[in-house]
Order: structure tokens, then sequence, then C-alpha cells
């Protein structure tokens, strides 16, 4: 089935142009490592090969499922360690510093290594199954986000090894977490851990959102999506900006510990509050990118089991719609206790409100589903019921966090603490249901129906034992170990429920894995009432999905010849360059390699700063990672585009262009982040009395010139591929090329002569903010000369001419490093 | 779409209008004057790549409406923080 280099000579890069070659046959013993990492028919399900290779959406998504799995049982042994230091009301199990990084790592681990990547995993399975694709639009990219996913949680593992992991709470608040108060390495470990993380959720949101908006079946429209694809449309969108600024937040705080800059720490600004802004302004949607995935599934799950759709299921998709927007106008809610202005304040609380309106709305569409349908008390039923019950908790008692004046009385305690686990684990919940719910889909088996009951009943028990005596103990201060001991007896039982909970999770996973061998074997539908097109395919569905093309055009989904499909309501397209024979590569070495190299160098730059072995390790990871990414470039990997499709609102643009488009909105915040804070420090500061950091604006306005000049050249490139000139394409990147680097001399030079006037990175947060902005925008110009430098040989081969597409997407990239420096010129050199 | 000669006009306006705003810079404006004046100047130029060099203003609607999100996002992040400390 799937794309062989080795027989298949027509398969070209997506990039355009690239006939592949055949491999040469190795010899014996250079080839035993080659061939394991080189790619032919994908390798059956045991083989090891099968899963560091694939690109499949179905294999990428149980590899997510199974390492979250992995990441619960990390965080979950922290957060056992936590409740057997909180038996008793004074620290005597872990030291201060070791609880304070049991804490810090269990949150983290958790929100992002765990509920995010849980939820991924079914999204990766289902969405493509339930849109009617063969696979998400780049499915590269999809394997890569899972491996750097996986190698960013290894890093955070690493990182305790490293003088200890980081110490300062999830939320990662400054001052704290500047080297003056957590100097060991593993907390930049783990900073660049997250950031590695985060990068993986960029790229996977580009993927998604293409694959959403661009490749959906005739006549699934929007509005008849199925809710759970709804709720990842929605999360990715949030994924896409909320990530963005956490990635700004994250750079930033990696340079005041690495570079030395003083965003965080400068006195005479509002450094710390800087932090709480960029972190929240991510954090707050992140409640929503976690709990939706979750909600999509309960309301698939509710649909199922009461057998009936979902009353309002308009509305439901409305209410979805309303918090993912209203979940960025929330964020200064988690800050009640700073200095931020009444007026402000006021405004978040009235926000704050808002949002919990359309929640509202979806429960009780959940629970008047349930009092119009017939329930079947399913374990996957079971698990969505409970986790309505529980949120229908956390809910309430987050409004009380909402107002202001009982913000200052709660914030910092222990209801806090409930209240947001109360509406986490109840995400939890829903998705364990989901598990069951698409088990046998994933598998072909069912579970053991008696143990997948016993561990609800273990779970929800554990769950309350654990959590609601914290709602009683509020005033236990938050992230300490010592407390008033007239409350041990609370802490005992939720100690008690922890187990319980441990307990119960391992209950859900030993099932899952005696069910593989166990389990009786299961039809396409084992639910009755589930109508969703997952189930309208053999468990587990075959490589590429469907037997023919799925379409619901007649009002249900049918499978039509692909020769035959009529267009009503869909968008055709000419089979794209890189198709042959409707068949699709399924394996790549690639992203792996590139998240080795990725994690190697994240890991020396964690170090760097102290030289030592950390300097070499660097250099091995930055080279790697270079020569992973040009064999990722080189690399021939077929993908079809499906003919036909319902693409609105991206009907006219194809698949690679709306990816860099989706891209670039989501640079545009991570720089938006950046001038952001620059022009909150400066207003913090004094916008009049702060002082530009050049001397002079004419090298400034220079590389402006030059900027726009080498924008003009690749416009000129891209006309001269348009009209099939080899020449002119050759020339107009040669030129951006040299222009590029004269760019970087010109600035290189400014900063040299800078340093020779003693102001460096750390002098003060003027200098600060001017080299790590302008560092920022200098590091997408280097990027692009990479890009050019891997364009230029190939144009000279004449790549170009039949498909000018990729000198198109080069140009949106270079055109928007552009259009940054447009505003970071007057920012920093005029005004 | 191939239009040089759109495309030279537009690079030399921009060329114009960098220059403009350190010649601004250097007049006795008022500061306010002198910062609504030189942003705008900047927002002109950035609509000219975008909608030219881009090819924003032939592409689906829809497009614009995804990098205006992204603008929006970082908007609301800035005035709304800086507001905060007023």
């Amino acid at each position: 089935m799937s794309d062989d280099r080795s027989t298949d000579e027509s398969a070209v890069q997506p990039d355009g142009g690239h006939a592949s070659r055949p491999l040469a046959e190795p010899t014996s013993k250079q080839s035993t490592l080659r061939r394991f990492f080189t790619r032919d028919d994908l390798p059956p399900y045991g083989a090891l090969r099968r899963w560091l290779l694939t690109t499949n959406h179905k294999d990428v998504g149980v590899l997510y499922v199974v390492t979250a799995l992995l990441f619960l049982v990390f965080g979950g042994v922290l957060a056992l360690l936590m409740r057997i230091e909180l038996l008793t009301p004074v620290g005597d199990f872990l030291s201060a510093d070791g609880y304070n990084q049991t804490v810090s790592t269990h949150g983290l681990i958790m929100v992002f290594w765990f509920l995010s990547p849980f939820a991924f995993g079914f999204a990766n399975y289902i969405v493509p199954l339930q849109i009617g694709a063969k696979d998400l639009a780049f499915p590269r990219l999809n394997a890569l986000s899972y491996w750097l996913y996986l190698f960013s949680g290894i890093l955070l593992g690493l990182s305790f090894f490293q003088g200890g992991s980081f110490s300062g709470g999830w939320t990662m608040y400054a001052p704290l977490s500047v080297p003056n108060y957590m100097p060991q390495i593993g907390s930049t470990t783990t900073i660049l851990a997250l950031t590695l993380f985060v990068i993986s959720v960029t790229v996977s949101s580009v993927n998604f959102l293409t694959t959403m908006h661009r490749m959906r079946a005739p006549g699934l429209t929007l509005r008849r999506m199925p809710l759970f694809t709804w709720s990842i449309l929605l999360t990715v969108w949030m994924m896409l900006f909320a990530f963005a600024a956490l990635l700004a937040a994250l750079l930033i705080l990696s340079s005041d510990r690495i570079l030395g800059t003083t965003y965080f720490t400068a006195e005479g600004t509002p450094g710390s509050l800087l932090w709480t802004h960029l972190f929240w302004f991510f954090g707050h949607p992140e409640v929503y990118i976690v709990f939706f995935p979750a909600l999509g599934a309960m309301a698939e799950m509710f649909q199922t089991f009461t057998g009936r759709r979902l009353v309002g299921r308009k509305w439901f998709i409305v209410s979805m719609l309303l918090v993912a927007l209203q979940s960025f106008l929330v964020w200064m809610h988690h800050m009640f206790l700073t200095s931020i202005n009444l007026q402000i304040k006021t405004l978040f609380m009235i926000t704050t409100i808002g949002i919990s309106l359309p929640f509202d709305l979806m429960v009780f569409s959940l629970i008047y589903t349930m009092v119009k349908g017939r329930l079947r008390f399913t374990t996957p039923f079971l698990f969505a019921f409970g986790s309505l019950f529980v949120f229908i908790i956390g809910g309430i008692t987050g409004v009380f966090l909402g107002a202001v004046v009982l913000d200052y009385q709660l914030r910092g305690t222990y209801w806090v603490v409930a209240h947001f686990h109360y509406v986490m684990v109840s995400g939890v919940m829903a998705l364990v249901g989901a598990l069951y719910y698409w088990y046998p889909k994933l598998t072909g088996r069912m579970y053991n129906r008696r143990l997948g009951k016993l561990s609800f009943w273990l779970f929800f028990a554990g769950f309350n034992l654990l959590y609601f005596p914290m709602f009683i103990a509020w005033e236990t201060p938050r992230r300490v170990f010592d407390y008033p001991a007239e409350l041990t007896g609370f802490h005992q039982l939720a100690t008690v429920g922890g187990f319980l909970l441990g307990f119960a999770f391992l209950l859900v996973i030993w099932n899952c894995y005696r069910s593989l061998w166990d389990g009786e074997t299961v039809s396409s539908n084992p639910w009755a009432h589930a109508t969703t097109a997952e189930w309208a395919i053999p468990s587990p569905p075959p490589l590429e999905n469907f037997p023919g093309m799925p379409s619901y055009e007649s009002g249900s989904l049918d499978f039509l010849d692909r020769e035959t499909a009529s267009t009503d309501g869909g968008t055709v397209t000419k089979p794209t360059p890189s198709s042959h024979d409707g068949h699709d590569s399924h394996a790549s070495p690639w992203p792996l390699g590139i998240s080795i190299g990725s994690f190697v160098l994240f890991l020396g730059l964690s170090g760097v700063a102290t030289g030592g072995i950390y300097v070499p390790i660097t250099i091995v990871g930055g080279g790697l990672l270079a020569v992973t990414l040009l064999g990722f470039g080189l690399e021939s990997f077929s993908v079809t585009e499906p003919a036909v499709a319902e693409r609105w609102p991206f009907a006219g643009i194809e698949n690679g262009k709306l990816g860099v488009w989706i891209f670039l909105a989501s640079d545009i915040v991570l720089f938006g982040a950046f001038v952001g804070s620059y022009v909150f420090l400066r207003a913090g500061y004094g916008w009049e009395a702060w002082k530009i950091v050049p001397h002079n604006p004419i090298p400034g306005l220079i590389n402006t010139y030059i900027l726009l000049t080498s924008s003009f050249c690749v416009v000129l490139a891209l006309v001269a591929a348009q009209k099939g000139r080899r020449w002119g394409v050759v020339a107009g990147l040669t030129t951006t090329l040299l222009l590029g680097i004269a760019f970087l001399i010109n600035k290189g030079i400014e900063w040299i002569e800078l340093f020779h006037h003693n102001i460096w990175l750390s002098t003060d947060v003027q200098a600060s903010t001017f080299f790590l902005t302008t560092g920022l925008h200098g590091l997408h110009v280097v990027l692009g000369l990479v890009i050019v430098l891997y364009m230029i040989p190939r144009a000279l081969n004449g790549a170009y001419l039949d498909d000018e597409r990729p000198v198109e997407y080069f140009g949106l990239y270079w055109h928007f490093v552009d259009i940054v420096w447009l505003f970071l010129f007057p920012l920093f050199y005029i005004l | 779409m191939a239009n040089t000669k759109l495309y030279t006009v537009i690079y030399v306006v921009l060329f114009v209008f960098a220059t403009a705003q350190v010649a601004i810079e250097g007049m006795s404006l008022g500061f306010e004057l002198a910062v609504g004046l030189i942003i705008g100047l900047s927002v002109v130029k950035a609509v000219l790549v975008a909608g030219y060099y881009q090819h924003l203003f032939t592409e689906p609607r829809s497009v614009t409406y995804v990098v205006l999100s992204g603008l929006l996002t970082a908007l609301a992040l800035t005035f709304a923080a800086s507001y905060s400390i007023t």
C-alpha cells in the first residue's frame, strides 16, 4: 500500500519538482541500520520499525495515547508523593525543594504532557475518519509533532538529573523563575522542554486546521460535522494563538536564564507582571484547550448511549464557538491579586461571568439529551456521565474565583486546587470514557465490561474522596507542605482518595492491555446507536481508511467510486503532481531524526552558558538537526490531496499555502507578544523616559532598504518562475540570499559597536528588549536564508519552472519577515 | 498575477515611505503626531507588502481573516496589558 522509492519513481515531493531517485542497494554490513530506517512497505504492527517510521494518522494516534498514559503514570507518581507528604501537617517525607519540584513537575506533566496529548491521540485517530479523509494533510509533520512531544517529555525527565528540576510551580511565576532564585540547570531544561513541546503543538495545529478545513468529504459541511471533530477544530484554533503567546513567554524566560536579559527582573519596570500577562493570556484558553476535546467526546457518547441526537445541537456548537472566542478575553481574572487597576479587574470579572453562560447552555443540552433519550449505562457512558456531574461542581466553584472580592480571599488556597482539579480531572474522566468508547475501533476487540464498570466506580469514588475534602480544607495554603493541624483529617482522606484514584487508573490501563488478547472481537460498530463515520468501516480500519470516496451528499454516508464522484457542494481540484496511483506514502525516518536532533540541541542549550560538556552537545545537536532537516527536505514523500472535498471557507487555496498562512498567523502572535512585551515594559517605565538603544537610526534604515529590496527580488523570482525563466528564478533567489547576508552583516556591525560601548543584553531592560526582539527577527532571517540556500541549486536544475508554488510559499514567509521589520524599525530605532 | 511594473512601483513607494519615517523623526513635530505618522506609514507599508507581494488582495478573503485574527489577538494582549498598569 505504501510508497516505495525503489519501485515507484513517479513520486515527487510536495515542494515540487524533485523526482525521487532509486536508492543504491546497500551492502550487507553497512546496510543493517540503513535498511532499518529505509522506507518500504509499512511493516506489520508487531515490528518496532513500524512505530519508528510510521506517518499514518492511526498509528500516530495510538502512539500519542500510549505515551500520554506513560506520562500519566509519571505525573501520578509525583502526585502520590505529594499526598504522602501531606498526610501530616509538617514536612517529614520530602525535602522542601523536593516538594517544590514535585508540585511543579506534576502540574506541568499533567497539563502539558498528559491531558492534551491524550486527547490528541483520539483526535489523530478519529478526526480523519469522521471527516472522511485518508490521513492528515501533512503526515510527516504529524509524525514530527508526536516525536517532538515524546522527546520534550524525555528532556523534562532528564531535568531531575541536572541539579534538580523546575521548582517554581506550573505557572512559572517571575521573578522566582530566574537564575537568582532558581540557579540549577535542570530548571532551564524544564523551560526548554516546554518550548520544544510548544513547537510540537504549533506544528500539529497547522496540520489539523489545514486538514479539517480542506479535506472534508463532499457534503460534510461544517454544520454537519460531528461534535467531537467540532470540538477539536475549535481547540486547535485556540491552540494556534494561545501557544504562540506561551512560546514568546518561554523564549524570553529562556533568554533571561541563558543570555542574561533582564525582562522579568529589571527594576523600574513591571517585569514580573509581564510574565503573568503572557502566561495567563495563554493559560486561560489552555483550560478550554484541555477541556474541549473531552466535551466533544462526551457529546458523542451522550448521543450514542441515549440513542438520540444531542438536544440543541446547533446551539451547543454556537456555545463552543463563543467560549473559544471569549477564552481570550478573561485572562486577567487570574491576576486579581496583582497591582493591575480596578477598572480592568471589574471588566474581566464581567467577561468571566460572561464565559460561564455558554457553558450553562452546553450543560443543559447534555442533561436534556439524557431526559429525552433512553440511557444505556455502558462503561463509556458512566465515565461521560460522571464527568458531567463533577464538571458542574467544578464550574460552580470556579464562579466564586471570578468575583474580585471572593478571589482576594480564595486565591492561593486549596479552594483553587480543588476547583481546578474538579474541572481538569472531569476532562480526564470523559477522556477515559472516550478510551473505552473508541477502544473497539482502535483494537477490533471489546474491553472487559465488568472490569470497566469497576474501574469507573473506583475512579469516581477515588476522585471525590481526593478532591472534595480540599473544598472543606480550603484554608490550606496552596503549594506549601505544612498546614494547620486541625485540617489533618481532611488531607488524610484526600491521600486515601489519591491512592484509590491511582489504582483506578491502573485498572483502566490493565483492562485495555489484557483485552488486546482476551477481549471478544467486535464488528465495525459495536454500539447500536453510533452514527459517525468511523463506525461504518472495519475495526481497526484499513491503512487508507475507506473502501471508496466517502460522501454525505445524499444526506447520509456513502462510499462512492472515485471516478464517478459528483461535485455538488464540493470543489474539484486537479490531482496534485505528487499523486500516483492514488496511494500515499506512510513512512519516513526523518520526523524521528529531527526530533532527536532537536532534543540533543535543547539539552546542550540548557547548560551552554556554563560551558563544559554542554557546548559540544549543542554543536552535535545543531549539526544533527541540520542534517535531518536536509534529509526531510530531500525525501520523496507522496501525499494526495482529495480531488473532491468540502473546503469552505478555504476553497480557493491549496493545502500547502493554507498551511503556510496558518503558521504565519501563529508567528504574528509570537512577534506580537514580543512587541507587546516591549510596549508594556516601556509603558510601565515611562514612554518618553525610555532611551532608544541604537545611537543612530541609519543602520536600521539601511537594513530596511535591504529587506525591502530582497522582498522585491523574491517577487521577481516568482514572476520568472511563472514565466518559465530559469535564470530569472536563480537570479532572484541568489540576490535575496546576498541581501539577507548583507542584512545580517549590517546588524552584526551595529551590535559589535554597541558591545564596544559596553551595551550588552544584560545592561538594562532597554538593551534586553532591543537585542532579543531584533535577534528573534534576525533568527527568522537566518532560517529564511537556509531555505533559499536549499532552493537555489534546485532552481538551477529547473525545479520551479513547472511548479512555482515553493517559490511562492517561501515568498510568503520572507515578506512576513519584511513586514515585521517594518514595525521593529520605527519602534526600536526612531520612536 | 505577474505584474512586474506594479511590483516595481510598490517597491519605490516602500522605499520612499521608509525614508520619510526617518525624516519625520528629524522634524520638530509633537511626539504624538510623530508617533502617529511614523506608525501610520508602517501600517501602509505592511498593507502594501501583504496585499500585493503576498497577494492577500487576490486570495480568498478568509485568508485575510486568518491573518487579522492573529493580529487582533496580539493587539488585544498588547493594549489590555498596557492599560492594566495605567
